[in-house]
């Protein structure tokens, strides 16, 4: 009776509790959440992963054990999509757990924690670089491993955001990922800087969003139109053959005579570039508050930035197209990024962007599809100086070949090394070349160039005089082969700088601020790190630059990446370009996606890639150095 | 029953002096709470693979350092492998000889290196010893119908 009545009693509460199921259920799964993640745990070190398999288990998490990174990046190729985070060792004989980290970087969009009885800053920031979202320090407590599942959240949360980014419009975003960038950029050397971007951040993007949706609230619903870069240059070339102010979306629509594009499609394009116009008219009037501005929030923010100050050095100069232009590509086409570098329809960019949805990535890819041609051969050919720079840089160049870019002659080596890139681009960039050639006086010395020149509008536009012997100086002491690099770069601003001294001045007062937006617009980096140093003039040329610099950079990167891959790299270089593109979004790139989240971390990572060992010792030379690199890459091509 | 509360005690003694004298450290701790009945000779069986890999890691140590170019990276990283599974076993003296080793190796010190790894060796061995001593404690407790009291 009494086992009856128990049965009774328990039936009933099951069915009370059904009732309930709807939210239960749901409450269930939150409750249950971290259970079940699958977690793959390579380390060729048995003893410890015994211990961590144990240590998982009784986090409830399905653990896969794998002592060979190999045979761990072989299950992940095979059973993708059956593991939610990886923890790997860094140290293993058969590859280094680095390797495998940034292998899954380009292949999956994987959370990778790394672990290690290193606990040297290098050694961390190593796997910060090649995009470890955790470190973990040996011995691993349990502890540790109960809350690893914040990062397959937090990446989940990261791809939610990035898919509603496409759908919509891209400034609706900013505000959110600036914040959570903060965190980023917060731990690193930035602190309160970093809110105060955020914040002002997030203000410029309410107003943004209220615009938006009061002229547009049903666009988001609308077949969407792939802004590809070519597409938005077009428009570009369209408004600024109209002028700004008379630009309207029919005249546009007639001017760019693509089939298939509506005038809604342009109105909602116009009103983005309005609205991009419009930051960068604000930060130019609020010169002072800029550096607060521009510093660590989104890859978008830092983007505007960088275009705004290529505006104030237009006004200055008085030519705004060109840079506008570059502008624009950095700001809309590098953020929708995701969407935009799918429907490209160059084969580059879309290797890269293929990667995964992050948003990240794709910008990179995108904004360094286009810029990384234009920039580099406009400046060497262009500017004698520079040639001499050159010169002194040569035997910096050596340097590079031991990077893996080892093909690669001095003098020539950068512009070996944009030829991949630039084959891969120079279909999509030839039109645009063409289009921006008047811009630019070709000089042709070498084949390379001719392609990449076309695009290179921005280096006229930027002027900085007083910045480059600033650069040299900071250039010298650390780095050697940036310091070549730098010279060239140095060498840019000075050809250039005649424009633009005005808005050099205003800049300079803002200096530690812009040139750090800089280095983030550069994504890539470098550039804004090295303001701190740098002179407060030079800012002005540097956002120019930056903006070459991106593309530049991106092609270094590539370039660099290449070691690794070299053996192939003659024959895939068509594959390879998706890997370099890819390795770009997320390895070094982690730079990149440092970048992108507005950190001035980036820069750091840069730089650490290019100077093995000296990482931190001196950040603010070293900024320098590297941003110069960049710079002096451009000068190069 | 007074026999199993004897061995119970000396078993609770024994671990505290390994704990007192350096040898093991919180880490061995976490490791006897990761044992339970799922896994009821997850100790054993994570200290035996300790010892195999550190036999493996020891000897190929000695054969690097009696060639005469000595290859420093691979002494590195074998020593940090040991570090590593030392540190997860909570073999705390063998893990602070393992720095010692690594300053010695990063240094390029040869004679530095072959005395680390005579002191390593030694650590090793008394740490092992200690250990086995300490399960075979652990099997008498449980022989004798005693279970093993937690820390």
């Amino acid at each position: 009776m009494a086992a009856l009545q128990r049965l009774g009693q328990s039936s009933l509460s099951t069915s009370a509790s059904s009732y309930v199921s709807c939210k239960a259920g749901e409450m269930a799964v939150l409750d249950q959440f971290p259970a079940g993640l699958r977690v793959l745990v390579v380390d060729d070190d048995l003893t410890c992963l015994k211990i961590l398999e144990q240590m998982l288990r009784r986090c409830l998490y399905n653990v896969t054990t794998c002592s060979q990174a190999a045979v761990a990046l072989n299950l992940l190729r095979t059973k993708k999509g059956c593991f939610d985070v990886v923890l790997s060792d860094v140290h293993m004989p058969d590859m280094d757990g680095y390797k495998l980290l940034e292998q899954v970087g380009l292949e999956m969009d994987l959370p990778v924690i790394m672990m290690s009885a290193d606990a040297r800053v290098c050694a961390v920031m190593k796997g910060i670089r090649h995009g470890a979202c955790d470190y973990l320090i040996k011995p691993i407590r349990e502890e540790e491993l109960k809350n690893i599942w914040q990062h397959v959240v937090r990446r989940k949360r990261n791809e939610i955001k990035e898919l509603e980014h496409s759908g919509s419009l891209e400034d609706n975003d900013r505000h959110k990922r600036g914040s959570d960038d903060v965190e980023y950029a917060s731990s690193v050397n930035e602190g309160t800087e970093g809110t105060l971007k955020t914040q002002r951040k997030r203000s410029n993007a309410k107003e943004d969003d209220v615009d938006l949706e009061n002229d547009d609230p049903s666009m988001a619903k609308k077949p969407r139109v792939v802004w590809s870069v070519e597409l938005h240059q077009q428009f570009v070339s369209a408004v600024n053959q109209l002028g700004i102010d008379k630009a309207i979306p029919k005249r546009i629509l007639e001017l760019m005579n693509v089939p298939g594009l509506t005038r809604e499609n342009v109105a909602s394009h116009l009103q983005k570039f309005r609205l991009y116009l419009k930051r960068l008219s604000g930060v130019a009037q609020q010169g002072g508050i800029v550096s607060a501005f521009c510093g660590p929030v989104d890859t978008n923010v830092k983007l505007s930035s960088i275009g705004r100050f290529d505006i104030q050095a237009l006004a200055a100069s008085g030519q705004i197209a060109p840079e506008t232009l570059a502008a624009l590509h950095a700001e809309l086409l590098g953020r929708p990024t995701g969407n935009l570098v799918t429907a490209m329809e160059e084969p580059a960019l879309l290797q890269a962007s293929l990667q995964g949805p992050k948003c990240i990535p794709a910008e990179h890819g995108v904004a360094f599809g286009q810029p990384v041609v234009k920039c580099q051969p406009n400046i060497s050919k262009h500017f004698p100086q520079s040639i001499m720079f050159v010169d002194d840089a040569s035997p910096m160049f050596g340097a590079w070949p031991s990077n893996g870019l080892g093909t690669v002659a001095p003098g020539s080596n950068l512009v070996g090394l944009n030829p991949q890139n630039n084959n891969m681009l120079t279909d999509i960039l030839h039109q645009q070349q063409q289009r921006q050639q008047q811009h630019q006086k070709p000089q042709q010395q070498s084949a390379l160039s001719e392609s990449s020149r076309s695009i290179n509008v921005q280096p006229s536009c930027l002027v900085v005089p007083s910045r480059s012997s600033a650069n040299f100086q900071a250039g010298n002491s650390p780095v050697d082969q940036n310091y070549s690099y730098n010279r060239s770069a140095v060498i840019d601003y000075s050809l250039l700088s005649s424009q633009s001294n005005n808005s050099s001045l205003n800049v300079g007062q803002i200096s530690g601020g812009d040139l750090k937006t800089t280095g983030v617009l550069s994504g890539y980096s470098g550039p804004g790190s090295i303001s701190p140093s740098a002179s407060s003039c030079s800012v002005s040329a540097e956002h120019n630059t930056s903006q070459q610099v991106q593309n530049s950079t991106l092609t270094f990167r590539a370039a660099r990446q290449v070691p690794g891959l070299v053996p192939n790299v003659a024959d895939i270089q068509g594959s390879y370009r998706a890997k370099s593109g890819e390795v770009l979004d997320q390895g070094p790139l982690r730079n990149l996606g440092f970048v992108g989240k507005g950190t001035r971390i980036p820069s750091q990572l840069a730089v650490d890639e290019y100077e093995l060992p000296m990482n931190n010792l001196n950040h603010g030379k070293i900024y320098l150095t590297f941003s110069q690199n960049r710079l002096a890459l451009l000068g190069e091509l | 029953m007074d026999a199993v509360t004897q061995l119970q005690r000396q078993l609770v003694d024994y671990t505290n002096s390994l704990f007192h004298e350096g040898f093991l450290d919180e880490q061995f701790n976490q490791l006897q709470q990761l044992q339970d009945e799922s896994n009821p000779d997850f100790v054993v069986e994570v200290v035996s693979l300790f010892f195999q890999d550190s036999e493996r890691l020891l000897n190929e140590l000695a054969k690097i350092l009696e060639q005469q170019n000595i290859d420093f990276k691979k002494v590195d990283a074998h020593v940090h492998q040991l570090k590593g599974s030392s540190s997860s076993i909570g073999a705390q003296r063998v893990q602070r000889v393992c720095i010692a080793f690594r300053n010695s190796c990063e240094e390029k010190n040869i004679e530095g290196c072959q005395k680390c790894l005579q002191h390593v060796k030694h650590e090793y061995t008394l740490v092992k010893n200690k250990l086995e001593t300490l399960f075979k404690l652990e099997q008498q407790v449980l022989a004798s119908g005693g279970t093993i009291p937690m820390y």
